[in-house]
């Protein structure tokens, strides 16, 4: 499985990486995007089969990311992982369409729990 | 703009925040801890929240010494001797972790700024709480003096600080959706 790791910080791609083999997924290969403007060019290049984004990078942010990609007909399963949690912002996740949002600070647990169906 | 007296009633709760980030961030338990930072080496990252009712900002700092900024960068990049840019984007991050949830906690409409790192205590001298202003904590000038919270985890103290009408010059923002922009992608 092709996993899209988009953030800013090359210490959380890192984690996250880190977070998704704690969780006991096995056989991944992980590509890194650094922010929503590259991660998109990646998405369309590389085709993977699930993308874990950050929400505020530059560039090009996290939502602004998803919706560019839902709008050229991508159906990729898409979830957020960010430090921003509140219900407004899993509503307007949800609303341009991911499957979920991983609020910071996650534990290997949250991550399998949340991406079980998915990886 | 959020006041002082609404941030110290928030206390509790920011001091929750601080010892849940710290303890799943370092994967040790965090306890409160109002001791001094130590002396020598500080690193801080800095962010900023524009409430969007008003357009007032809160600065956010986390601020630790040097010995648990290279056990975080460690502990994120496996390096034993982790170069100023990974320590910066290692402090960063945890930065950019608490001040998304105070985001969460505070506020409703508001927007977050991308964090920014410095070494030695160089963002800029954070204001002892309540050297500004008259006896409400409100400053002559409308701002509210800053609120600080502490704790230490591994041995090493931390400290989160909540600045009310925080200057956010030198920070960067994620861009804002433009749908126009959207709209023209190939």
């Amino acid at each position: 499985m092709k996993i899209l790791v988009t953030d800013d910080s090359k210490a959380m791609r890192m984690i996250v990486v880190r977070t998704l083999r704690q969780a006991g997924f096995a056989g991944l290969e992980i590509i890194e995007a650094e922010n929503g403007q590259i991660g998109l060019s990646m998405a369309r290049s590389e085709a993977p089969d699930l993308i874990l984004s950050d929400w505020n990078m530059p560039e090009m942010n996290g939502i602004d990311f998803l919706r560019a990609l839902r709008g050229s007909g991508s159906t990729t399963p898409f979830y957020f992982v960010t430090s921003e949690g509140s219900d407004e912002m899993r509503e307007t996740a949800a609303q341009a369409g991911a499957m979920g949002l991983i609020a910071k600070p996650f534990t290997a647990e949250v991550f399998a729990d949340a991406l079980a169906a998915v990886v | 703009m959020i006041t002082h007296d609404e941030l110290e009633f928030a206390r509790p709760d920011l001091e929750a925040l601080l010892l849940e980030v710290l303890t799943s961030v370092f994967t040790e338990e965090a306890y409160p801890d109002d001791s001094p930072l130590p002396d020598g080496d500080l690193v801080t990252a800095r962010l900023s929240i524009l409430e969007e009712d008003g357009g007032s900002h809160l600065g956010v700092e986390i601020r630790t010494g040097g010995v648990l900024a290279r056990l975080l960068a460690w502990r994120m990049f496996g390096a034993d001797d982790p170069r100023e840019p990974d320590l910066l984007d290692a402090v960063g991050e945890l930065g950019n972790i608490a001040a998304g949830n105070v985001k969460s906690l505070l506020f409703h409409a508001a927007r977050l700024s991308l964090p920014g790192a410095r070494l030695d205590g160089a963002a800029g001298p954070i204001p002892p709480e309540g050297s500004t202003g008259g006896p409400t904590g409100d400053a002559a000038d409308g701002r509210a003096a800053p609120v600080t919270v502490g704790a230490a985890v591994l041995g090493q103290v931390v400290r989160l600080t909540l600045i009310p009408g925080a200057d956010p010059d030198g920070l960067t923002w994620p861009p804002t959706t433009d749908d126009e922009l959207l709209e023209t992608q190939p």
